[in-house]
């Protein structure tokens, strides 16, 4: 099982890095208050230019390799979110953006499943409220292998000096 | 025709993200850093009380901070006088939720 | 080679009247397969023998009891009506083999038969016609037998008002071809037809020009001809769906032959004015047909719009080759002559298909409402398979043969800068674009016509529940056959026609009609040129060839299925689709001052959004023609009718006064 899923895992990092220069990223709102949507529009003006990165916005599942999902996935999209994910083809990249969709803001009810972990497999999470646009490329740049996580190194401890 | 000019005399250009960051990229809203020195256990149950979404929460000897849900509002800031200041940190996405969950250790708690 | 066309058409006569007779009794002893055999014997023959005439390309006449009692009959094989008559083998070929399912389980249909051989009959005997008085009489047997066919199902409402308007315009025209015959023969004093060619150019030009147009408005009537189209669009729905096919495959095709027989054989060598008037009537047809066919949503009255937007082509075709005639361009002449004869060829062969198809419809999911029908290409396939090919054969989309004819027509319209006289030619010009005008609305309104029954969801249950079991499918198949036919073997048609334009203007344009490789050129070496066979091969093999190397090369990785994405939504209900009303809708916004439309909108209360319940939208289209042309008619008829009218006191008396008055009026004027 080992073997397996590393080989899985280097399948999939081989096939995220082949959307290094080409991706083309369809947004999902499953509920949010629209102002993640507003930042990842903003990525599209000249100030960012997602463009020139080689990223590209597409709105139908069939033509995109990414599915960028913002919003708390309330259960009234369940079919939508469903239907949207299969449509698109493999491989594909599933990325969520936002307090909400990363369930820290939203708890689980009879109407919203609070994180968007409960309905697809999420392979990067962007926090923030909303992500700033440079935090919108800083992830999708680490969704394709462009640029190395930097997180997982980073302390909030000020006493701690960081590499 | 004047706008271009004006634009360019202002210095409103493309960002150059990855190759290089703006400048002004540190002082958009981020998420805290602790001086864990200064981070007494009055202290850090302040700071839980005062988060509004519950993204501040003590473990063992430790204050837990989950970047998943913190949405910069600052108010922990305001609350530490100095002993929380803005982290500055915008690169924050990860491929593991558990990575966004950080702790930092109380100043003279038990574990 | 003549002879033996003699003898096809013999048989031809004969067997369409055996299978009239045959039809006749078909209620009392079981005669209806041998109807329909006859019918098709007679088509085969027809269609042969037609096509003997046509490659022969000299005509030939025989007069038969000259000397007896009733008089001579003059019989004439003509190339030019010949391309008619293989017209007219082919629709009743198709329509014979149609027949059996599609009257196969209705009582009371041996009147029908009968009527509709004798049409098919008298159809052919207008096509062989040599002398004026036989042309007349199989005319009128024509108009009549043709209405009683509309009549099938008299007992449904509204079809007896459509067949007598079909008789009524029928009979206005052919009071007017009678005159221009009358006019015509007594002139130049012969009844015979050659003969009245020949001697017709010792006219002066004022009976020339009277005879001419009252035959354009004469036979303009029957080809449905805007303003006298009134008729078509309320006596094909009422027609059996075969007859439908027939009315527009060929009645109206009949029309065209009278125009072309009257400009090119009787009257040759016209002003160009007569042309100019023809390419604009032509002109107007085709653009009010196809705009008012938009706004149809019952798709045979739809199809008869069409119908008459493809006579326009045909009659601007022939207008065109009338102007380029008058100026000496025998060749862009025939040329065009040509070219009109192809359209009139493929627009039977297409449109009776498309009929036939449209009854198929109209039997298995019981409703001829386009936003009744939907999804049919699941369960009619073979249907839809034919009705496509008949469709991107008349929305004139390459390789088919619509294609190749309105290619000709427009390339020959193009060159009317050869035409010294500028007015003219930018007169021409006009034309041409109008018939672009049609082209692109030609197209979209087809694609409403097929994608809207066939594709999608179905719209209702009827449609829903539509089965192929039982439908008829080898009469139209064999039309499609030949759609295809008339494309590829393009150059081959080319060949027979020019024999026919070699007939018909004394001109053979071979040479400038199909050079090597296939290719066609439109009258002119150094003008345009292409081959609708290597056209068809090409577009066939970039479809299959790709599609073959994906078959063979493809990756052998696991397919995953899922459903068509539809947007995420919860359920997909046929009520959200496209209807036929709001496809046409930008035409209609466009075109609104033709259309003139009435809005109705009735609402169960004034609660926004029709929440409290359905709301109903009615709109209707103004008709130009009867509003402002027959209506203004009817009522100036009935205002005299109402001034005579005292006349008719009943009284018997004056009635005797009467006849005192006119008698002593004889008696004084009788010596002079």
């Amino acid at each position: 099982m080992n073997e397996e899923q590393r080989l899985a895992e280097e399948l999939h990092h081989r096939a995220r890095s082949l959307f290094g220069r080409s991706l083309h990223v369809r947004t999902l709102d499953t509920g949010s208050c629209a102002v993640c949507e507003s930042e990842i529009r903003l990525l599209a003006a000249p100030p960012y230019d997602l463009n020139r990165l080689g990223f590209f916005f597409t709105p139908a599942p069939r033509h995109a390799d990414l599915l960028l999902v913002t919003g708390p996935a309330v259960r009234a999209m369940d079919v939508a979110v469903r239907k949207t994910y299969e449509a698109i083809p493999d491989p594909k990249l599933v990325v969520a953006v936002g307090a909400c969709a990363l369930g820290g803001i939203w708890k689980q009810d009879a109407l919203v499943h609070g994180t968007v972990d409960d309905v697809l497999p999420v392979d990067v999470y962007i926090p923030g409220c909303p992500p700033s646009p440079l935090a919108l490329l800083h992830g999708l740049l680490v969704a394709v292998g462009r640029l190395e996580e930097k997180v997982a190194s980073l302390s909030f401890d000020l006493r701690e000096v960081t590499p | 025709m004047l706008w271009f000019a004006r634009g360019l005399l202002r210095r409103v250009v493309t960002t150059r993200y990855p190759r290089r960051t703006d400048a002004w990229a540190a002082a958009l809203p981020s998420p805290p850093a602790f001086d864990s020195a200064r981070l007494t256990p009055e202290l850090a149950a302040r700071l839980v009380a005062r988060c509004p979404n519950g993204s501040l929460a003590i473990d063992g000897g430790a204050l837990v901070l989950d970047l998943g849900g913190c949405t910069g509002c600052g108010r922990c800031v305001a609350e530490g006088d100095g002993a929380v200041r803005p982290s500055g940190v915008f690169e924050l996405a990860s491929s593991e939720r558990i990575g966004l969950v950080k702790r930092i250790p109380i100043k003279g708690a038990r574990k | 080679m003549i002879q033996l066309a003699w003898i096809l058409l013999a048989i031809a006569a004969v067997s369409w009247l055996a299978a009239a007779v045959a039809g006749a009794l078909e209620a009392t002893s079981h005669t209806r397969p041998l109807a329909y055999l006859a019918s098709a014997v007679g088509a085969v023959a027809a269609l042969v023998g037609g096509g003997l005439v046509a490659v022969h390309g000299v005509g030939a006449e025989r007069t038969f009891g000259a000397g007896n009692l009733v008089g001579a009959v003059t019989l004439r094989l003509d190339p030019l009506a010949s391309v008619f008559v293989v017209l007219l083998g082919a629709v009743a070929l198709a329509i014979a083999l149609y027949g059996p399912r599609y009257h196969h389980d209705e009582a009371g249909i041996s009147v029908y038969l009968c009527v509709y051989n004798l049409a098919l009959l008298a159809s052919l005997g207008v096509l062989v016609a040599g002398d004026a008085t036989l042309f007349l009489v199989v005319w009128e047997s024509m108009t009549l037998f043709s209405y009683l066919v509309i009549l099938r199902h008299h007992r449904r409402p509204g079809v007896a008002r459509a067949a007598f308007l079909f008789l009524a315009l029928g009979e206005a025209g052919f009071a007017l071809i009678i005159a221009a015959f009358a006019i015509l023969a007594t002139r130049t004093g012969t009844l015979d037809l050659n003969e009245m060619a020949a001697r017709s150019a010792g006219l002066s030009s004022g009976w020339r020009t009277s005879i001419f147009l009252l035959a354009l408005v004469g036979f303009g009537f029957k080809a449905g001809l805007v303003p006298f189209h009134i008729w078509l669009p309320e006596a094909h729905p009422a027609a059996p769906a075969d007859g439908s096919g027939f009315l527009s495959g060929l009645v109206i095709n009949l029309g065209v032959f009278g125009i072309a027989l009257f400009g090119f054989e009787l009257l040759p060598r016209g002003p160009a004015w007569w042309g100019l008037v023809t390419m604009g009537l032509g002109a107007l047809s085709a653009a009010l047909g196809i705009l008012y066919g938009l706004m149809e949503r019952d798709l045979k009255r739809f199809l008869a719009f069409s119908s008459i937007e493809n006579i326009g082509i045909v009659v601007t075709a022939l207008g065109a080759a009338l102007t380029f005639s008058a100026y000496r361009q025998e060749a862009l002449a025939t040329f065009l002559l040509l070219a009109a004869l192809y359209q009139a060829l493929n627009h039977g062969v297409y449109k009776t298909l498309l009929f036939l198809e449209a009854g198929v419809i109209e039997h298995s999911a019981g409703t001829r409402d386009l936003d009744r029908l939907g999804g049919l290409i699941h369960r009619l396939p073979r249907s839809a398979v034919v009705s496509l090919v008949g469709t991107l054969g008349i929305a004139a989309l390459p390789p088919l043969n619509g294609f190749v004819s309105e290619w000709l027509i427009f390339q020959g319209l193009f060159q009317g800068f050869r035409i010294p006289n500028h007015a003219v030619g930018i007169l021409i010009v006009v034309a041409a674009a109008t018939l672009a005008l049609t082209g692109g609305l030609a197209i979209m309104a087809f694609a409403r016509a097929f994608g809207i029954p066939f594709l999608g969801m179905a719209r209702s249950r009827e449609a829903a529940h539509a089965t192929e079991a039982r439908q008829p499918i080898v009469g139209p198949a064999l039309l499609a056959v030949a759609c295809v036919a008339l494309a590829v073997g393009a150059p081959v048609v080319l060949t027979v026609l020019a024999r026919v334009g070699r007939a018909t203007t004394g001109l053979d344009i071979r040479s400038k009609l199909i050079v090597p490789k296939l290719t066609i050129i439109p009258g002119h070496t150094d003008f345009a040129g292409f081959s609708p066979t290597y056209l068809a091969a090409f577009l066939v093999g970039i479809a299959v060839v790709p599609l073959a190397i994906y078959l063979v090369a493809r990756p052998r990785a696991a397919t995953r299925r899922v459903p068509v994405w539809d947007g995420g939504i919860v359920a997909f209900k046929a009520r959200m689709q496209y209807t036929a009303t709001t496809y046409a809708n930008p035409v209609r916004v466009t075109f609104e001052e033709l259309y003139r439309p009435d809005f109705h909108v009735e609402r169960a209360s004034d609660d926004p959004a029709g929440r409290s319940g359905p709301v109903h939208y009615r709109f209707k289209v103004m008709p130009l023609t009867e509003r402002f042309l027959y209506q203004p008619v009817v009522r100036a008829v009935e205002w005299l009718a109402e001034l005579v009218r005292p006349i008719q006191s009943g009284d018997v008396n004056l009635y005797l006064l009467y006849v005192f008055i006119v008698v002593v009026i004889a008696y004084l004027i009788y010596p002079y």
